[in-house]
């Protein structure tokens, strides 16, 4: 099951804009909080879809605190169970903005951009990205097929996979390595 | 005795000095006169300025200074028109002819001279920006459509800066121009207050590493260049960074002063000083983007 969130109606909820402009530091902490809400008694270990379709302007302070302090807030509650967060309908403008402030907190996620495919934003070094990368191509592998795609051993692939795991952009699930998607 | 504080006859970001250098030497006097009668154009940056000194001498002096309008009809007509006169009144006893204009946003002046003092102001004024102006920015400025969403988060930013540190109110107004040495219409935002400066909002922070470096230079450099706030939050500190990155991309310009100092990335086709210190001192902050035309051969 798959929890769809549309960032526009929680603007228009959380502080009555009509216009789907996600500004401000203090509108993206009302933002959070009415995701928060509705995220309370999530317990399914399902994608959590934000979806930017309708959203016209991001600006850094709000990016912060929409995306990166909820992953934050995310990870120190639950400790990496349960839900996972995927954003999408990104265009190139809003995914540039998400990707620098989660490099600034050192966090990643996965995007899914109008038109594109998915993609890694956020602070994931060159091996753990060409890595993730096997897994989306694959819809997921195991630790030996990601060593021999990428001529490593066996062990440093598991390294790097298990990093990926650690950062909230793969699940462990029957010996495999899964992307997360909103699929 | 009232002390005559002159507004330069072209009063924008090159004249901004000289202007301050008069408001620093108001200071002790309690009776003002800000006297625009000769002045023929302001830019954005010159309009927020004169609000700014009003806003700075009613704090001062407990009372509002005499303001004379420009005394051409065009000048005080186009003033009007940017919104200037409406916020005015409440800062100045103003003297001269005040046209009966409503602030009317055309293809010159893309947002009025608007306050800043919530966040709620600020997306106001971006709603405003990217309903009335897209098409603007993007027919008679070339620029593409993407810059003009990346307008509307500089335009963001540079206000949150208002409502976060100056501790007071402020005003943001855009308008385009042509720019008098590249031959090329510009967009200029202006955002402008006369509260606590970027010193001020850092000192707690970073004063004691900069020891007796520790100056209104020093405060511009930490937070522009190296996008430091006063907050430890890392998140912090990037909303600069943002500006500069879209203004990069779209070899705009900006350039900030506050008290005695003033910093400026410059693009190429600009010849100003990267940071100048030891200016007379004007509170608050000014911050100025500067977003040219693209070139028509590069389109």
């Amino acid at each position: 099951m798959i929890l769809e969130i549309d960032l526009r109606e929680v603007l228009a909820r959380s502080v009555g804009s009509p216009h789907g402009d996600l500004v401000t530091r203090s509108t993206g902490a009302k933002v959070r909080d009415s995701i928060e809400e509705s995220l309370t008694g999530w317990t399914a270990a399902a994608p959590v879809v934000l979806d930017f379709s309708s959203v016209r302007v991001l600006d850094c302070s709000c990016a912060d605190e929409v995306v990166a302090k909820l992953l934050l807030r995310h990870r120190e509650g639950a400790g990496g169970e349960g839900w996972w967060l995927v954003i999408r309908g990104l265009t190139e403008l809003h995914a540039e903005e998400i990707d620098l402030v989660l490099r600034r907190h050192r966090l990643a996620l996965v995007a899914e951009e109008q038109g594109g495919r998915p993609r890694l934003l956020g602070e994931v070094d060159g091996g753990a990205a060409a890595a993730w990368q096997v897994l989306a191509d694959r819809g997921g592998a195991d630790d030996e097929d990601v060593a021999a795609e990428l001529r490593l051993a066996p062990d440093e692939a598991r390294g790097l996979l298990d990093g990926l795991v650690g950062a909230g952009v793969v699940r462990r699930a029957q010996g495999r390595y899964m992307p997360l998607t909103a699929a | 005795m009232t002390y005559v504080l002159d507004v330069p006859q072209i009063f924008d970001e090159r004249s901004f000095d000289q202007f301050a250098a008069g408001y620093a030497g108001s200071s002790g006097e309690t009776r003002v006169l800000v006297d625009a009668h000769a002045t023929e154009w302001a830019s954005p940056t010159g309009l927020l300025g004169l609000l700014c000194a009003g806003q700075a001498l009613v704090a001062r002096c407990g009372h509002k200074p005499l303001f004379t309008a420009p005394a051409e009809r065009e000048v005080a007509h186009y003033w009007a028109r940017a919104g200037f006169f409406s916020h005015a009144a409440d800062l100045f006893e103003i003297h001269g002819s005040v046209p009966r204009v409503r602030p009317n946003p055309e293809r010159n002046v893309l947002l009025e001279v608007t306050p800043v003092t919530v966040a709620d102001d600020v997306h106001t004024v971006v709603g405003r920006i990217q309903e009335r102006s897209a098409a603007i920015l993007t027919s008679e400025l070339g620029l593409d459509p993407k810059a003009t969403m990346g307008f509307g988060m500089a335009l963001s930013e540079s206000c949150q800066n208002i409502v976060e540190h100056a501790g007071t109110g402020g005003w943001v107004a855009v308008q385009a121009y042509s720019w008098r040495n590249i031959g090329r219409r510009v967009v200029v935002i202006a955002v402008a207050d006369a509260g606590v400066g970027f010193r001020q909002t850092l000192e707690a922070t970073q004063a004691r590493q900069y020891g007796e470096r520790w100056g209104d230079a020093a405060a511009l450099e930490t937070a522009v260049i190296q996008g430091v706030s006063r907050f430890r939050d890392p998140g912090r500190g990037q909303g600069l960074a943002g500006i500069r990155r879209w203004l990069d991309r779209w070899h705009g310009k900006i350039s900030i002063r506050s008290g005695t100092a003033r910093i400026a990335i410059v693009p190429p086709w600009d010849k100003d000083e990267p940071l100048r210190d030891g200016l007379p001192h004007f509170p608050g902050a000014q911050v100025q983007l500067v977003v040219p035309e693209v070139e028509r051969e590069t389109q």
